[in-house]
């Protein structure tokens, strides 16, 4: 095993049967992937493409059917695997009896702390997630945003080395989003690997190191975002102010929204190609317009997790059209 | 052991938060209490009486609370999904299920305790101290209490609480049978049924074994052998039907 590798996967298989006749239904088709340590790792894919099915077997929540899986060298299948890890599930339930201070003395207890330290690092992480006004009342009176914050606290609770987190940003609103980019960042400054999913593409795009697009229980591509993304400027998109009782020369084609502001100036929003760019700005100067914003645009995640989509369903039916 | 105790812990405290519980013992409260008006309606020995409603009102109440808590501690631990932050913890699976056992223990520990000491109180103003038997019946009522709810985490295991509730009730009723089974199966003509019931018998547990309610009531001593016998047979029974439970606990996926 490679010392330089948190988590490795080979040929991993999870096939579910289910109903009456136990129809098999298959989560993970021979999944190979390694992640490495320090980094941050985005796992992409549309639902049910395996994503939390992976998570689940690594945290070992699920068996897998065929391959092997390992987390810093260690058999996944060992608690003790475990022992490094910190996992916060999809929308996480707690005991709702409990308060925030009790479920994170819980959970420290279950990786053996406990006394001074113990209390110490809750009071630290309860800081951390801005939960220490409402420490001491039960969980059934918190909101959403506030149970995935007390589930961050207790994925952190044993300063794991590798984090794994199963849509965390979820149903949050902006505050939290940016919270939990904050703390993926500060635990990455740490030293500490992440390996999240996420279906918000562009918290994707900011965080990841690299990320992996999985589709129905396959690895697609894997990379870094220039790997995956390139750098090649597609197209360019622009605002423009022209004067009231000035006219540009313009193809209609490429103004993809217009609006009058109260001077009577319009402000054009255009996407050009790149080599239209440098003529229309100088047509609006020399029409005694204005440029107010110029911005390049790159192929997005959500481009590439289409085009991988896209790729599976053509395979789909051409497996099918054969057998016909 | 630290693990193992949090989780113990955890699951005590989460019992008695539960409100249906503190129901299920106020009911038992008023009909340990409501047995004394049976000495208005009794002809004869109105002590004993007293006594055998009040115990058995004891032996049914507690065998309720064991199999409510029973059946519904680990399911609800699935069907709330707060399985996923434990098992995903350094916790290998026998431990989570033993731990949930032990705190259940302590819980069956305590509703005993406040039902004897109700008892203990009533009998003593009435009749005097009750007699020594009384609180051995009660310790081997807690090992046939620990046995129901082992069978009933063996049963929610992988079941829903309602099938793993039809299952535990026919294992307890199938238990307070089992003599009567056995001496069934030997008037039988047929060898088959005979073979039958003797299977039943050995397989499923007997749970009269436990029942020392008649020595208590008539405050005749239960000698140490005998409880021994008892307490040999409940802790290994209780044994292997918790490795089951764990055996299947073990291969589950949680989803």
């Amino acid at each position: 095993m490679n010392s330089d590798v948190a988590i490795e996967t080979r040929g991993l298989n999870k096939i579910y049967l289910s109903g009456f006749w136990r129809r098999k239904f298959v989560g993970l088709k021979g999944l190979d992937l390694t992640v490495n340590k320090g980094e941050v790792f985005g796992f992409v894919g549309p639902n049910g493409a395996g994503k939390t099915t992976t998570m689940k077997i690594l945290v070992g929540l699920h068996s897998a059917t065929a391959g092997e899986a390992s987390i810093f060298g260690v058999d996944h299948r060992d608690p003790e695997s475990k022992r490094s890890v910190g996992f916060l599930p999809e929308r996480p339930y707690f005991y709702s009896h409990l308060s925030a201070r009790e479920l994170l003395r819980f959970y420290g207890r279950l990786f053996n702390m406990g006394g001074s330290p113990l209390e110490a690092r809750i009071n630290e992480l309860l800081e951390r997630v801005d939960l220490v006004k409402f420490a001491d009342i039960p969980l059934r009176s918190y909101s959403k945003g506030m149970l995935q914050r007390a589930g961050i606290a207790q994925a952190l609770i044993n300063k794991p080395e590798l984090i794994i987190l199963d849509e965390p940003m979820s149903g949050l609103d902006p505050m939290g989003r940016k919270l939990i980019r904050d703390i993926i960042f500060e635990e990455r400054e740490r030293g500490c690997t992440v390996f999240f999913s996420s279906h918000i593409l562009t918290d994707v795009e900011q965080i990841c190191d690299r990320v992996g697009l999985i589709v129905r229980g396959e690895l697609r591509a894997i990379g870094s975002m220039e790997q995956l993304l390139g750098d090649d400027v597609k197209s360019v998109e622009a605002t423009f102010d022209i004067p009231k009782g000035k006219t540009i020369n313009l193809n209609q084609e490429f103004i993809t929204s217009r609006r009058t502001r109260d001077d009577g100036t319009k402000r054009l929003h255009v996407t050009l190609e790149n080599a239209l760019v440098g003529p229309t700005i100088k047509e609006v100067i020399t029409s005694g317009g204005s440029v107010v914003r110029v911005e390049p645009t790159k192929k997005s995640l959500e481009t590439v997790l289409e085009e991988k989509i896209g790729e599976v369903r053509r395979e789909i039916n051409e497996k099918t059209i054969g057998v016909l | 052991m630290n693990r193992l105790l949090a989780i113990a812990s955890n699951t005590f405290r989460e019992t008695i938060r539960d409100k249906i519980l503190y129901s299920i013992i106020f009911f038992a409260f008023i009909v340990i209490l409501g047995s004394v008006a049976m000495e208005e309606i009794t002809i004869g020995d109105q002590d004993k009486v007293v006594r055998s409603m009040a115990q058995g009102a004891i032996r049914l109440f507690g065998s309720v609370i064991a199999l409510f808590l029973g059946v519904g501690l680990v399911y609800k631990e699935l069907e709330r999904k707060t399985i996923y932050t434990i098992a995903s913890k350094p916790i290998p699976r026998w431990i989570f299920v033993l731990g949930k056992y032990t705190g259940l223990l302590w819980v069956l520990a305590l509703e005993l305790a406040l039902m004897a000491l109700l008892y203990t109180v009533m009998m003593w103003s009435r009749q005097g101290a009750p007699h020594s038997s009384v609180y051995i019946s009660w310790v081997m009522l807690y090992m046939e209490l620990g046995l129901l709810t082992a069978w009933a985490m063996l049963f929610s295991c992988y079941s829903a609480p309602t099938t793993a509730a039809l299952f535990s009730i026919a294992v307890w009723m199938i238990g307070h049978m089992a003599d009567d089974i056995w001496y069934f199966g030997q008037e039988a003509a047929s060898a088959s049924v005979r073979s039958a019931s003797e299977v039943v018998y050995w397989l499923l547990p007997n749970f009269e074994m436990f029942n020392a309610t008649a020595a208590s009531v008539h405050e005749l001593p239960l000698t140490l052998s005998h409880f021994l016998g008892v307490a040999i047979y409940g802790v290994g029974y209780t044994s292997v039907v918790l490795a089951g439970a764990v055996m299947v606990f073990g291969k589950r996926d949680f989803k």
